[in-house]
């Protein structure tokens, strides 16, 4: 409600995307749905994507230069430069919008890492100056990094990492002092106060599934073309490295929490929202809370239902299907990260690489990058960025739905296997018709 | 497999075309003779409007006519941000968006998004 000084949570930025145009959203909706049919009709009617045998080795030079010594350290000792430098300007930084923490944190950190692992593979478990540091523990006291005290316990699965990746949404989009300093740096703190502690209970096994980022980083990079086999290194098809995805416990919940935070994102903008909650004798803040909760359980409840209405052979528990279907939503998941940051992600990936150069405003140019100028090209063209848009979230959904049919006839009896995915596919083209309505509307 | 590809290609080369038709058919009519006008009115610690969504067109001036009780401040959140003072009777703010996107305009002493400028 007006006046209780923390309704109006700002992130960092000014102006929004333009909705785009409905004749883009409808053609994108039908589009969507025409190729989920198509590919249920025609696709292929026998399982493909074997793991043992997709994909080829990589170059041998590509692979000796990945596998060797050097380069790992060199992306260890790259990722500590980078958390040093943040942790620097986050501690004798000055709290303002001008301190480049904030878009290392939202811009960079966020997003960024995303669009590196879905180009590069796996990046965050590179870089991660979490594991950099169990690791530096662990040589200094002459134990082995992947022993813990305790076995990491397998029934809890990603489930921490989708707490953490709440914890973080929740901090953008729903914390009013989120562009404040003491915020980003507590939060910060915490996170690297339990993955430490992670590392030492568990090992730094603990990193795959506790780690917010490196789940959320590891995941993305299935749609990568790098993968590994026995240790080699791969490259295959995208669809056929997203085939590999674990199913482990938890796996829903981190994409729910994904997708479901960014359609939130999308939604709280929306001149809906916007006078509903501003016109409500209850508290913004708790109806944002209750709104963002609800975009990411409803996401998971519709997956479940799309997923579990079907007939299993015997063997099969039925209640494991959602998260062996969970990896067909990633495509999906960063088809819509893609739609909606975008523009953010370019245009104040620049302006946080100018800020990084004076890291405690005083007006110095550490890196050489603060005269540079944003290239707010992409702004300027509002019909090329819908355009890039509707392509990604029908690219995504393209994808997704592909991933579901293989995954279908891989482990649904022969005569489920055509009914068996409709459910799942109307949940999908719910995801994608929803994301393209929310991109309209907003 | 390769009729899939084919509709594909299809669906998604159709895709700019449509959206090409879609801007032609936007030939402005706008007798922008006199610039868009807002009205915002400021009283008892409360706004009108609340969150009312216009549309202006970019590099041109709108206005926004403020009456207040009291004077103030309004947040504009384009990139870059302004501020606009007001003061206390009515007093006309023109403003000048070149960058097409959706602006917040705000009042934080209520903590309210008055106005959302979609500039196109």
């Amino acid at each position: 409600m007006a006046g209780d000084g923390i309704s109006l949570a700002h992130g960092i930025g000014g102006a929004k995307d333009l909705p785009i145009p409905a004749e883009l959203a409808i053609l994108g909706a039908v589009a969507a749905l025409v190729i989920s049919f198509t590919v249920l009709a025609i696709a292929w009617r026998t399982p493909r994507y074997d793991e043992s045998r997709t994909g080829r080795p990589a170059p041998q030079l590509l692979a000796r230069v990945v596998d060797s010594t050097a380069y790992r350290v060199t992306l260890r000792v790259v990722g500590m430069i980078l958390f040093l430098y943040t942790a620097i300007a986050a501690v004798f930084g000055q709290d303002l919008l001008t301190n480049p923490v904030f878009g290392i944190f939202y811009v960079w950190w966020w997003v960024g890492l995303v669009i590196a692992s879905v180009i590069l593979g796996p990046v965050w478990r590179a870089i991660s100056p979490v594991r950099t540091i169990n690791l530096a523990f662990a040589k200094l006291s002459g134990s082995d990094p992947d022993a813990g005290v305790f076995q990491y316990p397998a029934r809890l699965g990603v489930w921490p990492a989708a707490l953490g990746l709440f914890a973080f949404v929740w901090m953008e989009l729903v914390y009013p002092f989120s562009t404040e300093l003491g915020p980003v740096r507590l939060w910060c703190a915490i996170y690297v106060a339990l993955m430490l502690l992670g590392g030492a209970l568990f090992g730094s096994g603990f990193y795959e599934r506790g780690d917010p980022f490196e789940v959320y980083s590891s995941l993305v990079a299935k749609l990568s073309i790098w993968g590994r086999r026995d240790g080699q290194l791969i490259v295959r098809s995208p669809l056929a490295n997203l085939d590999t995805t674990r199913a482990v416990p938890g796996l829903l919940a981190v994409l729910s929490v994904l997708f479901g935070s960014t359609a939130f994102d999308s939604f709280k903008d929306s001149t809906i929202w916007v006078t509903f909650t501003q016109s409500s004798s209850i508290s913004t803040l708790l109806l944002n809370n209750l709104a963002l909760l609800g975009f990411c359980v409803g996401v998971g409840l519709i997956f479940i239902a799309g997923t579990v209405t079907t007939g299993v052979g015997p063997g099969t528990h039925r209640l494991d299907l959602p998260n062996q279907f969970a990896h067909s939503i990633v495509p999906i998941v960063v088809g819509y990260i893609v739609a909606h940051y975008a523009s953010y992600y370019v245009e104040y990936g620049q302006q946080t690489l100018i800020q990084a150069s004076d890291p405690f405003g005083n007006g110095s140019n550490l890196l050489g990058t603060g005269d540079l100028t944003v290239n707010y090209w992409l702004s300027f063209h509002p019909t090329f960025l819908a355009i890039l848009k509707v392509l990604a979230v029908v690219g995504g959904h393209v994808l997704g739905v592909i991933a579901a049919h293989e995954r279908a006839i891989e482990i649904l009896p022969k005569r489920h296997q055509l009914t068996g995915q409709l459910p799942l596919l109307f949940a999908m083209i719910a995801f994608t018709v929803g994301g393209l309505y929310l991109l309209f509307a907003a | 497999m390769r009729r899939t590809a084919a509709v594909l290609t299809v669906l998604l080369c159709a895709l700019p075309v449509l959206a090409g038709c879609g801007d032609d058919n936007e030939a402005p009519p706008a007798s922008s003779d006199s610039p868009t006008a807002i009205n915002i009115e400021f009283s008892g610690g409360s706004v009108t409007p609340k969150g009312k969504r216009v549309e202006v067109k970019a590099g041109e001036p709108v206005q926004l006519v403020v009456k207040a009780d009291e004077p103030g401040e309004l947040h504009v959140h384009s990139t870059p941000e302004k501020e606009l003072p007001y003061s206390e009777g009515t007093t006309t703010l023109t403003l000048k968006i070149d960058q097409p996107g959706v602006v917040d305009v705000e009042s934080h002493d209520l903590d309210v998004i008055v106005v959302q400028l979609e500039v196109s």
